[in-house]
């Protein structure tokens, strides 16, 4: 079995029903309320000195936390209906060797949240390029930060759907996967943050704003391997779960 | 048409357990190939379960089920080689019913022209760029026949497909799985619809409660019966019952016995003293055989021609 037409079956799985057109809408909403910010938002004193300067810019459009967050969300229901719709069956009746279909699906939904992470930096770029006109400020970041934010935010959308798949491996329905992703990006490390203070510069969010260049709380390399390792721990799990269990 | 092939399914002491209930239990017997074989059993007695083992979709506790002598997982080509429909509603409601097969078509390296062609095949053409979820019970399971024959596999598995057919629908099915086992082809197909299977299947295998039951040709199980007419009915009910046999009342002073030879039946009426008024080969119907083995204790039962 050739594991890339697994993966071409998985990206088809993905585009031929509607999810990422919603995830699509989603991106559009957030985009268009940056482009509402700009124009209509202040600061405390009344000043625009939040979009004042590029690195000021530059962290408005750094959308890497965001696009963890949502392609999160979108890995989790990938999976998680495959099992609710049991579209799991024929999977793995094409490919019984269970890690071989299940590499191929991290390796699809990973290419979709890094996509619908690139289009929501891109479409949050333009969003603040288009609204700066009608402020007294121009576009002030440069193409080499521009593309960091682009690349942190696709990184950090596919991390974040192999993370969101690996979640709704082990959960197998949708509301019980979207609700892990949530605690586990959004809820809980917060919560660790008060237990252990020091953990501050490894949670997700952190590590995305240092590798979208608007953080400096660690070495840029080693908040992009702590990125991965956050993915990879639960599409483990997932991958384990899914070799042990029965296919209901 | 699938060319000639030989692929038994053969199924050896398989066995799986849910906590301390066990729902297959030491299941034994062969698929032949060339032969359409009915699976039944009543409800919960362990047929999906058996399917899923020999798909390795559940892992067994014992035993081993194996296809043209290899387990399902360790074939070259898997999803081209057996055809199987296990879950009828496996599918997305909101993609296609020929996105499902092209999906289907590009995991298992299918050419995408065999996807038009299976649809035509089961009849779905006009409804195949519907969404699924807007189709009919009987759609569905054409759509899941569909997925089954797109590698035009050499072995069917197919878990009670005429579910939800209208009679065109099951007409068509029944030919299809003939023209298969004419074929050459080896075909498994469980079902509650005991006339279908009557009319379809040269083999039965029956469970109950995870154990088998029976198992053979059709034709000859449905022999293997003897009316018994005798004044001391139930003194010979008891006796052959003690003896092994599957005995029911039918009427006062007759008997219908299986699962002994006829010519042990007369031995042992002669060994009790019981006189005999009539002792001759009976045919039942499927109906009638499927609740008489699943209505009394499970005993092993091969044929045992009258």
């Amino acid at each position: 079995m050739n594991i890339i037409r697994l993966v071409r079956s998985e990206l088809r799985k993905l585009t031929s029903t509607k999810m990422p057109l919603a995830f699509l809408a989603v991106l559009a909403v957030m985009a268009g309320i940056n482009a509402f910010a700009v124009i209509a938002g202040t600061d405390f004193d009344g000043s625009k000195a939040f979009i004042a300067t590029e690195a000021d810019q530059q962290s408005l459009m750094a959308f890497a936390a965001n696009a963890l967050a949502i392609a999160g969300l979108f890995g989790a229901i990938a999976t998680a209906r495959e099992y609710g719709h049991h579209t799991v069956v024929p999977t793995f009746l094409a490919e019984p060797r269970r890690h071989r279909a299940v590499l191929a699906q991290f390796g699809a939904i990973g290419v979709g949240g890094g996509v619908l992470g690139l289009v929501g930096a891109g479409l949050t770029a333009v969003a603040v390029a288009v609204a700066l006109p009608a402020t007294d400020f121009g576009f002030l970041v440069s193409t080499g930060n521009l593309t960091r934010v682009l690349a942190a935010s696709m990184l950090a959308g596919a991390a974040g759907a192999i993370l969101g798949a690996g979640i709704g491996m082990l959960v197998r329905n949708v509301g019980g996967a979207v609700t892990g992703v949530v605690l586990a990006l959004l809820i809980a490390p917060p919560l660790v943050v008060q237990l252990a203070s020091g953990t501050a510069s490894w949670m997700p969010s952190v590590l995305a704003n240092v590798v979208s260049g608007v953080g400096n709380d660690i070495d840029p390399t080693a908040a992009v391997a702590a990125i991965a390792v956050w993915a990879i721990v639960p599409a483990a799990a997932g991958l384990i779960a899914v070799q042990r269990r029965d296919v209901d | 048409m699938t060319p000639p092939t030989d692929h038994p399914v053969i199924i050896e002491h398989l066995t799986k357990r849910y906590g301390d209930h066990t729902v297959v239990d030491d299941l034994s017997f062969t698929v032949e190939p060339g032969r359409v074989t009915g699976f039944l059993g009543p409800n919960g007695s362990g047929k999906s379960t058996t399917m899923k083992m020999m798909l390795d979709l559940a892992k067994a506790h014992g035993g081993r089920a194996t296809i043209g002598g290899q387990r399902y997982r360790d074939l070259a080509d898997p999803a081209r080689t057996v055809g199987a429909m296990i879950e009828s509603d496996a599918f997305h409601p909101g993609r296609s019913g020929r996105n499902h097969l092209r999906i289907l078509a590009e995991a298992t390296g299918v050419p995408r022209r065999r996807v038009d062609e299976v649809l035509a095949e089961v009849g779905l053409t006009d409804a195949a760029r519907r969404n699924a979820g807007g189709y009919s019970l009987g759609m569905r399971q054409r759509l899941g026949l569909a997925a089954a024959l797109l590698g035009e596999p050499p072995v069917l598995i197919l878990d009670e497909p005429g579910n939800g057919l209208d009679p065109e629908g099951i007409r068509t099915l029944r030919d299809r799985l003939r023209a298969q086992a004419a074929a050459g082809g080896t075909v498994f197909v469980s079902s509650h619809l005991l006339d279908e299977v009557e009319h379809l299947a040269d083999d039965v295998v029956v469970i109950n409660g995870g154990r088998l039951v029976a198992q053979g040709s059709l034709a000859e199980l449905q022999q293997a019966a003897s009316l018994v007419r005798t004044a001391d009915a139930d003194q010979l009910a008891a006796e052959l019952e003690q003896a092994g046999a599957s005995v029911e009342m039918h009427g006062p002073d007759s008997l219908v016995v299986r699962s002994m030879p006829i010519d042990e039946v007369g031995d042992r009426a002669f060994t009790a003293g019981v006189a005999l008024h009539e002792l001759s080969p009976r045919a039942g119907s499927l109906e009638e055989l499927f609740l008489s083995w699943t209505t009394t204790p499970s005993v092993d039962r091969e044929v045992t021609p009258s």
